[in-house]
């Protein structure tokens, strides 16, 4: 029975961790451009961090190939030839990262052409943490018990 | 906990029993294997519209590793068309035994060779090359090819199966996990074993073979080297064999003492981490180490990804156990602690993969229209357009495995524990950590 | 042997026989183009025969990243050559001869050196005469300095000029503005009464005369298509290759045509008023038809039209004249 009891209020706090809305933190949009070069297999910069409601624009400048970026989640995506760079405007109205990724073949690794958006915090992240723990937790308080 | 006899289904029970069934499976994958390698090395050099990548890398990989190792074992054993020309020319029969074998070596592997070291070996060569392999139909095709010559190679040297149970690259890493599996292959009595004229199940009669992997049925406590080939239902003259659905990680009660199995372990867990950061990374630098391989940057790269799986992983591992006041020597607490590590190091393995798979999956419908990139257009689909899959549930379904197997791990981690009188808690904070590196990798 | 098993036997084989057999027979029936980045051997076959008036079909694929396809000097929608992708081409052709295709989409440093060739055999109803291009009637020496002594304190405006040119006696033929350079034109403008700047904002008035928003529009279009990754897309100069160019200099050069003693050069900046007002359209024409020799600059001869590389030089002179307001 206790068993069950301490069960469910792990399972419960894990809900909480999961999906408890959290407070954002109001910060003025801003607007940001970036320039991303892009060369076989890489961007760069490749990591690239706004808050959420700032309107985005991507400046793709490819230096040797044909390169497209698409960014996960926001679906939206570009195509640059070298010597005609591309502009793709958006606003960062999901939180969290993203990955973008080149979406037009451009050689043998370009599956894994791969950058980083990561608008405000990663709070998935953080959660996900948060749920690891709390399962760490719930299993050393049982081994404890036990022994 | 509660065992449910799958064979005691008539039906079940005489689709398994027969071979017909098992051979149209055989006959459609050994044909689809050998058009993977035609394809590989005749279709068009880009991977993500050639066959043998899309459908080898991509729809293979997702359907053993997202469904046949966690829920089926060896179940991808069990089909798998890699020994097959090997395995017939060495019986000189496609179905029953024959009267007349073929005059076949038949030789018993060497006893050094007789664990799972080689197939840890042919595992980590092939994933230091493994974005030239990935990406490359050529060589795809080429080690595709190679496995199966490989295969027919041992067969007419050793008796059995030997490149399954020895060498096979993706066997070590299916055996280990398969102990996770609800399903398992086990005799129903041992009694009738014990007083069982023969052993026609280890050596064969006019019904069948003797089991194929070298193991003796009558002796099956894990799930690890049986690869699911039916022969012994065949063979069993008492119908003392059963296919029985049973919970998950049934086989990790018991953890293993063997070295060459926990290191697997490390080798797994270790494999994922780094393909997670280097693969699916935001960085290029890693990337062209990774891919050209005999420069400079590549031969870093390979020492880094030796020595984080067998020095930095097992080093941190054995510094945790260390202290512990324990009667048994380290190795052997190594060897058992590490169990905990298989539902986890599968887990990272579906959480890596999903990203991967759930991203690529639209090529697997362009590639069935035109698999060689001859232009063709079989079903109407060639040009559907690339486009990531069910993006919204990656993370949570990631989460969902990583911090699952965690829990999974530290479950295991007490019952290995309390097994060889130890505290559990180093083995499951090192999961913690090691999980926690991996979801920050992977979200 | 049981019957059972010889079937087994009959269904295995005739499986392994198909899965080789299959593909092998589609893939020799199926005659495909192949084009590659020109480091990796370009396109293959790079010779393709045709005869006048029967249909050329082509079948193209790409083996790595994406590639276009057009003829040289033929008015044809340029096709792109997707990696993995089968593009289907029929081409006509109505006069014998040797055409040159090449790549569209850039694809590396060595893009422009993706080129092949169709040899198009039969005869034409009217042979059409020779013409000779303009800067070999002139018999200019292309590789001469061409540095303009002067130039403008800002960027001249044809607005302007077109103010002024109302009420002068000023040549304004086609044939005077491609002979000559902006800095002959502004130094043959001295005798009238003007400022340096007003005589500065005549030649842009004139050189805007000599062209027309729809050539300037299409020379954009082919200055970007062809010209920006190396001159860059604001004519600087500074192009996403020209590092590359500059660097890899001699040794690309050694390797891709065993030319010893040539170098790259930076690609010139024609955001310079020194070397773009010294240069008349004339002389322009001759360095983008025969290329630099060497110096990285591809030889455009045989795949521009006169037409499209007077819109071409048209264009280059935006980067030093104001055209609008
Ligand atoms: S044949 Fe059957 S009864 Fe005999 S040893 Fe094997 S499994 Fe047991
Ligand atoms: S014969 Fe039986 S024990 Fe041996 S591999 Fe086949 S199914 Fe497993
Ligand atoms: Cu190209």
């Amino acid at each position: 029975m206790r068993f069950y009891f301490h069960l469910l209020l792990f399972v419960m706090a894990g809900l909480v961790v999961a999906f408890a809305p959290l407070p954002v933190p109001p910060i003025a949009p801003q607007e940001r451009t970036f320039r991303i070069d892009a060369r076989q297999f890489a961007y760069s910069p490749s990591e690239l961090k706004v808050n959420p409601g700032d309107t985005v624009t991507l400046q793709l400048v490819s230096t040797d190939v044909v390169h497209g970026l698409y960014v996960d989640g926001y679906d939206i995506s570009i195509e640059a030839d070298p010597g005609q760079s591309a502009t793709l405007t958006f606003v960062a109205d999901k939180q969290g990262s993203f990955r973008f990724r080149c979406n037009l073949t451009c050689g043998a690794m370009h599956p894994f052409m791969i950058g980083k958006l990561t608008v405000g915090t990663n709070n998935w992240l953080f959660r996900s943490l948060g749920l690891a723990t709390l399962a760490v937790f719930g299993a050393l308080i049982s081994t404890k018990q036990k022994a | 906990m509660t065992k449910i006899e799958l064979t005691r289904n008539p039906f079940i029970k005489n689709a398994l029993k027969s071979r017909y069934p098992q051979l149209a499976v055989f006959i459609v994958m050994l044909v689809g294997y050998i058009f993977a390698i035609l394809a590989g090395l005749i279709g068009t050099p880009v991977g993500s519209h050639n066959f043998s990548i899309v459908f080898v890398w991509i729809a293979w990989w997702a359907i053993l590793i997202l469904v046949a190792v966690p829920f089926f074992g060896r179940g991808w054993c069990a089909v798998c068309p890699i020994p097959l020309p090997g395995e017939w020319l060495q019986r000189g029969a496609v179905l029953t035994p024959p009267e007349k074998r073929p005059k076949w070596l038949n030789l018993r592997v060497p006893k050094m060779f007789r664990n799972i070291w080689l197939q840890n070996i042919s595992f980590l060569l092939l994933a230091l090359f493994s974005s030239v392999l990935l990406t490359t139909p050529n060589i795809t095709g080429i080690v595709l090819a190679a496995m199966l010559f490989a295969a027919i190679g041992l067969s007419a040297i050793f008796e059995r199966r030997a490149f399954c149970r020895y060498l096979c690259p993706v066997g070590g890493f299916i055996g280990l996990y398969s102990q996770t599996a609800p399903i398992e292959l086990r005799i129903k009595d041992k009694q009738i074993c014990v007083s069982c004229e023969g052993k026609p199940c280890y050596n064969g009669s006019q019904a069948g073979y003797g089991c194929p992997w070298d193991v003796f049925p009558g002796g099956l406590t894990k799930n690890t080297y049986c690869g699911l080939c039916m022969e012994c239902i065949r063979t069993c003259p008492h119908d003392n064999i059963a296919v029985n659905l049973r919970p998950f990680s049934a086989d990790l009660a018991k953890p293993s003492t063997r070295m060459d199995e926990a290191f697997k372990a490390f080798i797994m867990l270790g494999s994922a981490m780094i393909y997670a950061g280097v693969l699916l990374g935001p960085w290029g630098a890693f990337k062209d180490a990774a891919y050209n391989v005999g420069t400079s940057a590549w031969f870093i790269y390979a020492v880094i990804f030796l020595s984080i799986i067998f020095v930095i992983l097992p080093g941190f591992f054995t510094l945790g156990i260390l202290k512990a006041k324990s009667a048994l020597p380290l190795k052997q607490r190594f060897a058992s602690l590490a169990t905990a590590l298989i539902p986890l190091g599968l887990m990272f393995w579906v959480a890596f993969s999903l990203s991967f798979v759930l991203t690529n999956a639209s090529y697997i419908i362009a590639a069935l229209s035109d698999p060689l990139g001859l232009g063709w257009n079989l079903f109407g689909t060639a040009n559907a357009v690339w486009q990531p899959m069910l993006f919204s549930i990656l993370a949570p379904a990631q989460t969902l495995a990583l911090v699952g197997g965690l829990i999974w791990s530290a479950r295991t981690a007490q019952k290995a524990a309390n097994e060889v009188k130890v505290s559990s808690i180093p083995v499951i904070i090192y999961s913690f950590i090691v999980t926690s590196i991996m979801l920050w990798l992977l979200l | 042997m049981n019957r059972s098993e010889l079937l087994s036997r009959i269904f295995v084989i005739t499986g392994i026989i198909l899965a080789i057999g299959a593909p092998l027979v589609f893939w020799t029936r199926t005659p495909l183009i192949h084009a590659r980045m020109a480091e990796n051997g370009g396109w293959n076959p790079d010779i393709i025969q045709a005869e006048v008036g029967k249909p050329l079909q082509l079948k193209i694929t790409s083996d790595d990243v994406v590639h276009g396809f057009a003829v040289g000097q033929m008015d044809m929608q340029s096709v792109d050559i997707l990696p993995g992708k089968v593009s289907e081409i029929t081409l006509n052709f109505d006069k014998p001869g040797i055409y040159t295709f090449f790549c569209t989409r850039w694809c590396g440093l060595n893009h422009w050196r993706m080129r092949g060739t169709i040899e198009v055999s039969g005869s034409s109803s009217d042979p059409e005469p020779v013409s000779v291009p303009l800067y070999v009637t002139l018999n200019l020496d292309i590789d001469a300095p061409h540095d303009a002594p002067v130039i403008p304190s800002g960027q001249p405006s044809a607005i302007n000029g077109q103010q002024l040119v109302t009420n002068l006696p000023i040549n304004q033929s086609t044939d005077y503005y491609r002979a000559n350079s902006p800095y002959q034109v502004f130094d043959e403008l001295s005798s009238a009464v003007l400022t340096e700047s007003e005589r500065w904002d005549l030649v842009a008035s004139i050189w805007k005369s000599n062209t027309t928003p729809e050539s300037l529009a299409n020379g954009q279009q082919l200055y970007a298509q062809n010209c920006a990754a190396c001159h860059g897309e604001n004519g600087a100069g500074d192009g996403v290759f020209a590092d590359d160019l500059a660097a890899s200099g001699e040794a690309s050069m050694q390797t891709m045509t065993g030319a010893e003693n040539m170098m790259m050069q930076s690609p010139v900046d024609f955001t310079n008023p020194t070397r773009m007002l010294g240069a008349s359209p004339a002389l322009l024409q001759g360095k983008i038809l025969r290329g630099g020799m060497g110096t990285g600059m591809p030889m455009w001869g045989s795949i521009f039209t006169e037409e499209q590389i007077w819109d071409l030089i048209a264009y280059l002179y935006s980067f030093q004249f104001e055209y609008q307001n």
